[in-house]
């Protein structure tokens, strides 16, 4: 092998090396994010009798994809099975299950999916379409997320909350459409461990 | 008739506080079986709701009250009891006392361990006296009612009493409670 070969050989290596190297941070890469269900909660703060009340759920689905320099291209894809909430009340739960409040039995899961990620000054929002007690609407959902590397693997930690009017999707029928006993502003709260999966 | 107790009769704040109170577990008894009897939903939440804050009324006149009855004079029980009549009204007034601090307190008790926090009329929210457990609740639901069955049977002595004192024994006993009471004889 000539010397210029040899030279051209070592060049052609490198030019790959670096290839890969971009490659690996390439900006809008996407990486994709499932749940930690275990390390996970997703909760909802209301108004009853003039009291905070809460509960949470204690089943649903969370798909993220974030590209670290492309927000723009991001997806937020949330299901949430409602026959798994829990207040800590088996006759709350029991009525919050019924037909003149989530209607579980017509519909079962609230869905979330953003048409748009933006960045903000405190982290992301998300804009997109929330459906639940089959009624869809607009919704932000603010979020920070930040990720972090544990055994080699990438993890995410997504939280935030956001507020939204339960009458507005029809939770709250007859006696329960009055906001007097409970309140129609919602806080949901999610708090979500998220590890990188393959596309 | 002076705000302060003498020595011969209740002060109008004594009398305010006790007829106000006669008033309010009155409502309280009302509430309590109203909302018992509805079924689940918006009406009985507000019944409830109603009456925890009511009761939490209650508990804090009922520490008024006893402070203005400590820091004002007693007006004595009549001479002409018999020492066991003396002691029944001493017991009896003593444990309408206990039980106006009892009867809200185990009720507020009830509400925390069910996990219901409480709020006085939807103005503000009061903390929770104890942790959620399923437990302590049918314990306090349990104590809060044999509680309001013994209040019931204590006020009957009460009433039974001042009104003997009143009709039987014509003495000012009764009167003192009251706002148009006059000197008897």
């Amino acid at each position: 092998m000539s010397p210029s070969t040899s030279a051209l050989l070592r060049t052609a290596v490198l030019a790959v090396g670096v290839l890969q190297a971009a490659l690996a941070a390439e900006p809008g890469a996407a990486t994709h994010y499932t749940l930690d269900p275990a390390k996970s909660t997703l909760e909802f703060q209301f108004i009853q009798a003039g009291a905070q009340n809460k509960g949470h759920f204690g089943k649903f689905t969370v798909a993220l994809d974030l590209p670290a320099d492309n927000a723009a291209g991001g997806k937020l894809e949330v299901v949430v099975e409602m026959s798994s909430l829990d207040t800590g009340d088996k006759d709350r739960d029991d009525t919050l299950r019924g037909s003149d409040l989530f209607d579980v039995a017509k519909n079962p899961q609230a869905r979330f999916a953003s048409t748009q990620i933006t960045r903000t000054a405190g982290g992301y929002d998300a804009v997109g379409k929330l459906t639940i007690r089959g009624t869809t609407r607009d919704q932000h959902v603010a979020f920070t997320f930040r990720t972090t590397q544990e055994q080699g693997k990438t993890v995410g930690y997504l939280a935030g909350k956001t507020t939204l009017k339960r009458l507005d999707f029809g939770v709250g029928q007859g006696d329960w459409k009055s906001t007097e006993w409970v309140g129609n502003d919602v806080t949901v709260s999610y708090s979500l461990r998220l590890v990188s999966a393959p596309h | 008739m002076t705000l302060r107790n003498t020595t011969t009769r209740w002060g109008g704040v004594s009398q305010f506080l006790h007829w106000l109170i006669v008033a309010l577990i009155l409502t309280q008894v009302i509430l309590a079986n109203i909302a018992m009897d509805l079924p689940i939903g918006v009406r009985k939440l507000a019944m409830f709701a109603r009456h925890k804050s009511v009761g939490l009324t209650i508990l804090a006149l009922a520490a008024i009250r006893l402070l203005w009855r400590w820091t004002n004079p007693t007006p004595p029980l009549p001479n002409t009891l018999k020492p066991y009549e003396r002691t029944l009204a001493q017991v009896t007034h003593a444990a309408l006392y206990l039980l106006l601090f009892a009867m809200p307190l185990t009720g507020w008790m009830m509400t925390s361990a069910r996990g219901f926090p409480v709020s006085w009329f939807n103005l503000f929210q009061l903390p929770d006296l104890v942790p959620r457990n399923q437990e302590l609740y049918e314990a306090m639901k349990e104590t809060h009612h044999a509680l309001a069955y013994t209040l019931g049977a204590v006020v009957f002595l009460h009433v039974a009493a001042a009104l003997k004192h009143h009709f039987v024994l014509r003495d000012d006993v009764l009167r003192r409670m009251l706002p148009t009471a006059r000197k008897p004889g």
